[in-house]
């Protein structure tokens, strides 16, 4: 009886464990809110071209590949490894654990799929520059194995597919259509799955628990809601009144009302968003004296110190630390000596003084205005007569991709390999922003990119800085720290370009 | 009456063909390229070129202008760049939020500004006139983005008591009905939704609204400081009636017909403040949308939204015609 009686009462303990487990198993879902100041405007995954877009989608549909930023190197995803098979083509081998959410295979044919269909050809694609890059042709080789092949050799190729490539299923598509594959049947293959989205409101995702990505990381949030709120106030009030766990870009005058809560934390990240003075070299900036002469007038320590608090990196030539190619040996360096700068304006024919006007964005770029505004005695001091000017930024981008803005400040994000900046930028041709041209430096361009030994290749680029900080068709300023406001029951580490992958973040 | 607004109805058919030309002008001539600003930072000019001819872009101005008119008039404003959807679908989605957004703000202003405006009008040089007025140039004169963001730090930051953006939290409310939260969740019985898109709400409808209240309020007060001397008052109050009495039957009622006027003119002020009022709150309405057209110059969007704006104020004008004759029975047409 005794014996039958404790069985029971056993079995009856281990009932109450497993509901307990169950109950704790259902109050553990976690949820964490992060406040985005990019727009999430459409369905469409392939129909916005934006850093922010990128991340959530690869996190639905892949990453494709990824950059890692500790290891400065891309590492695989559903992209496991791949080969150059010679210089341009290469094969992507893909993760056959990968499954769609309705549990299908993520193929090389919805890799071509996407690629060909969705990137390349469709109209309403608005990342073709950006994803495909040099690629003309995705091939299966097999099915898990995928050919890119590229209209001329093309070493930094995968800083084009890697975070950006969006793979979604052919099935899916052919089966409901476009609009209503993207908008009621989104099949991603990633460790996210889309659960809503409200266009100019919010997206949320869910985690799939049976992802391999998922079981790498139990502690990331069983749900991430992205609300766009694209004021910093809006950001800084709904962190410290807990309706969000994770605030996008603080501003750094508002960081201490952040740090002030016992509640919340700030953390930042240099990002890979490099920003620069452009010059077009028509008069006065024709002259490399005149354009050098700039660079030697701004302060750039003195405004890190002040306006920004700190809260950025100085840079000494295209790129910093923790960017592919760096070099922390890069010559020349363009220090602060405003009497040098005289100098320099009187060989190139300007002893009284030049005219020029300086446009900046507003509120494009942290404290955009204000640091500009500080830069206008900064070249007065130093023999310039300069005026600011703040077009409205559709009317500047207008004009500075027609080449019509002979100086203005600019940054150029993404730069994790800067090959595909220096290029846009810098290569004779290649676009009109800046208009400028040199020989020696599009033939060093042209090896780097041919060249897929990665020593070689940085030699390239190293060498190709060294001409941009010496010839100065842009004075490089600085890259932002970019700093989150987060609440201690969240762990995260921002990405310097600014990508928010939930599976980076621990819920505590 | 229904001739009369048959007539003015037809009357406005000039006037939607002007504004309309207006803002396509406008549009085309402000600096931009939508080209440029949808393609992507590492877009080239064949790309361009090809974004150019899909769009229509590649052919002259007059031509253009014409295919839009010709399609504009079946309602179709052609397909949004940006979004790659009919424009009138996109603006389907987003308008709700805009009405209801609206109405609330025009409950929150109707709501304060008549019984403020009777009480400082009744009672002329006194305290409560003093500080209805007061109220009254507060509201007139607090730009609506900045009362929108001094409202997010005090209620929602420092007080904690409101959300600071958005329509909905996510999960509470239940699938769309309408497309006005209010509402569906009243149709769907969900209390719980029906507060959260009350608190939601309430912020950006009182900055929305803070500039009508003002306006009206002052109105109000002159409208009843004018009945007050009137006759048929006098007569009232010689016949020992309470002077409650005189105030909201006799006066106020006869003092609605300016303040009628007044609302249907600021609604048009109404929607065009929803533009900012949307952007601070991250309401996810047309005006935000018609700052993302801009942006991104969107041209068949930004069209189509400004004459979506433009008709919306000739029906309320209309409706207000309509009104008058109600409030004031003398009216005929």
């Amino acid at each position: 009886m005794n014996r039958y009686l404790s069985r029971h009462i056993a079995a009856g303990l281990a009932g109450l464990f497993l509901l307990a487990s169950a109950a704790s198993h259902v109050a553990a879902q976690t949820r964490v809110s992060i406040g985005v100041t990019e727009t999430i405007e459409t369905h469409n995954p392939y129909g916005d071209s934006v850093s922010l877009l990128y991340g959530i989608w690869s996190e639905i549909t892949g990453p494709f590949c990824t950059y890692n930023y500790e290891k400065g190197d891309f590492e695989g995803r559903l992209a496991d490894r791949w080969k150059v098979q010679n210089p341009t083509t290469w094969l992507f081998y893909l993760n056959q654990n990968y499954k769609f959410n309705d549990g299908t295979p993520v193929t090389s044919d919805d890799v071509v799929h996407s690629m060909m269909t969705r990137v390349i050809n469709d109209p309403q694609s608005k990342q073709k520059a950006s994803v495909a890059g040099p690629i003309v042709k995705a091939e299966a080789v097999d099915k898990y194995t995928v050919k890119f092949t590229t209209d001329q050799p093309a070493a930094p190729l995968l800083g084009f597919v890697c975070d950006r490539l969006i793979v979604t299923s052919k099935a899916a598509y052919d089966k409901y259509g476009k609009e209503a594959a993207d908008k009621e049947h989104m099949m991603g293959g990633g460790p996210y799955r889309l659960k809503d989205l409200i266009p100019g409101q919010r997206m949320v995702i869910a985690k799939r628990p049976d992802h391999p990505e998922a079981k790498k990381n139990p502690d990331a949030p069983d749900e991430v809601v992205y609300r766009v709120m694209r004021e910093t106030e809006q950001r800084v009030a709904a962190l410290l009144n807990g309706e969000i766990q994770i605030a996008q870009f603080i501003p750094p005058h508002l960081r201490q009302r952040v740090e002030k809560s016992p509640n919340l934390k700030i953390v930042g990240t240099d990002s890979v968003e490099i920003m620069f003075l452009a010059m077009q070299p028509k008069p006065p900036f024709d002259k490399k004296e005149v354009r050098q002469a700039v660079c030697h007038a701004i302060n750039r320590d003195q405004i890190i110190s002040t306006l920004l608090e700190g809260f950025a990196s100085r840079l000494d030539g295209p790129i910093g630390p923790g960017q592919y190619g760096y070099d922390p040996n890069l010559k020349p360096k363009m220090n602060y000596d405003p009497e040098k700068s005289k100098k320099l304006l009187a060989q190139a024919g300007y002893p009284n003084g030049v005219d020029v006007q300086l446009q900046t964005p507003v509120g494009r770029y942290t404290l955009d205005k204000q640091l500009t505004e500080a830069m206008i005695p900064m070249l007065n001091a130093a023999g310039f007569r300069a005026r600011l000017l703040t077009p409205e930024w559709p009317t500047l981008w207008a004009n500075v991709q027609k080449g019509t803005v002979p100086f203005y400040y600019m940054g150029r994000g993404s730069v994790q390999d800067p090959s595909a900046a220096l290029h846009q930028y810098f290569y004779t041709g290649e676009t009109p922003r800046i208009g400028y041209s040199n020989p020696k430096l599009d033939s060093l361009l042209d090896k780097e990119q041919a060249e897929f030994d990665p020593k070689k290749r940085k030699q390239y680029l190293s060498q190709a800085m060294s001409i941009l900080t010496e010839d100065a068709p842009a004075c490089f300023l600085w890259r932002h720290k970019l700093l989150w406001g987060l609440n201690n029951r969240v762990d995260y580490k921002p990405l310097p370009d600014a990508h928010i992958f939930a599976m980076d973040i621990k819920t505590k | 009456m229904t001739s009369y607004l048959t007539q003015r109805a037809l009357g406005t058919i000039p006037v939607l063909l002007l504004i309309s030309l207006v803002v396509f002008l406008l549009i085309h001539a402000a600096p931009g390229d939508p080209t440029l600003m949808l393609l992507g930072e590492e877009t080239n000019a064949a790309e361009v070129a090809k974004a150019k001819a899909r769009w229509g872009l590649d052919r002259p101005l007059p031509i253009q202008y014409l295919r839009f008119i010709t399609s504009a008039v079946t309602g179709d404003f052609g397909k949004s760049f940006k979004y790659a959807e009919p424009v009138s679908s996109v603006i389907k989605t987003r308008l709700p939020a805009t009405i209801e957004l609206a109405i609330v703000s025009i409950i929150i202003a109707t709501l304060l500004a008549i019984p403020l405006g009777v009480w400082a009008g009744s009672k002329p040089n006194s305290w409560i006139d003093n500080l209805g007025t007061s109220f009254g140039l507060f509201g007139i004169s607090m730009p609506s983005f900045w009362l929108g963001i001094m409202l997010i730090l005090v209620l929602a930051g420092i007080l904690n008591i409101l959300p600071t953006s958005g329509r909905s939290t996510y999960g509470v409310a239940g699938p769309e009905i309408t497309g006005f939260y209010l509402l569906d969740s009243i149709m769907q019985k969900n209390s719980q939704a029906a507060w959260d898109a009350l608190t939601h709400i309430f912020m950006p409808a009182l900055a929305l609204g803070m500039n009508m209240l003002g306006i009206l309020m002052r109105v109000t007060r002159s409208a009843v400081l004018e009945v007050m001397n009137e006759e048929y008052v006098v007569a009232a109050r010689a016949k020992g009636l309470a002077e409650k009495n005189v105030v909201w039957r006799h006066v106020t009622s006869n003092a609605l017909i300016p303040v009628i006027t007044v609302v249907g003119l600021e609604l048009g002020t109404l929607l065009s403040g929803s533009i900012i009022v949307e952007t601070v709150f991250a309401w996810p309405g047309s005006g935000s949308l018609l700052i993302t057209a801009l942006n991104a110059r969107d041209y068949p969007l930004v069209t189509g939204l400004v004459m979506t704006y433009t008709v919306a104020f000739v029906i309320i004008n209309l409706i207000i015609d309509g009104l008058y004759a109600v409030v004031d029975p003398r009216i005929r047409y």
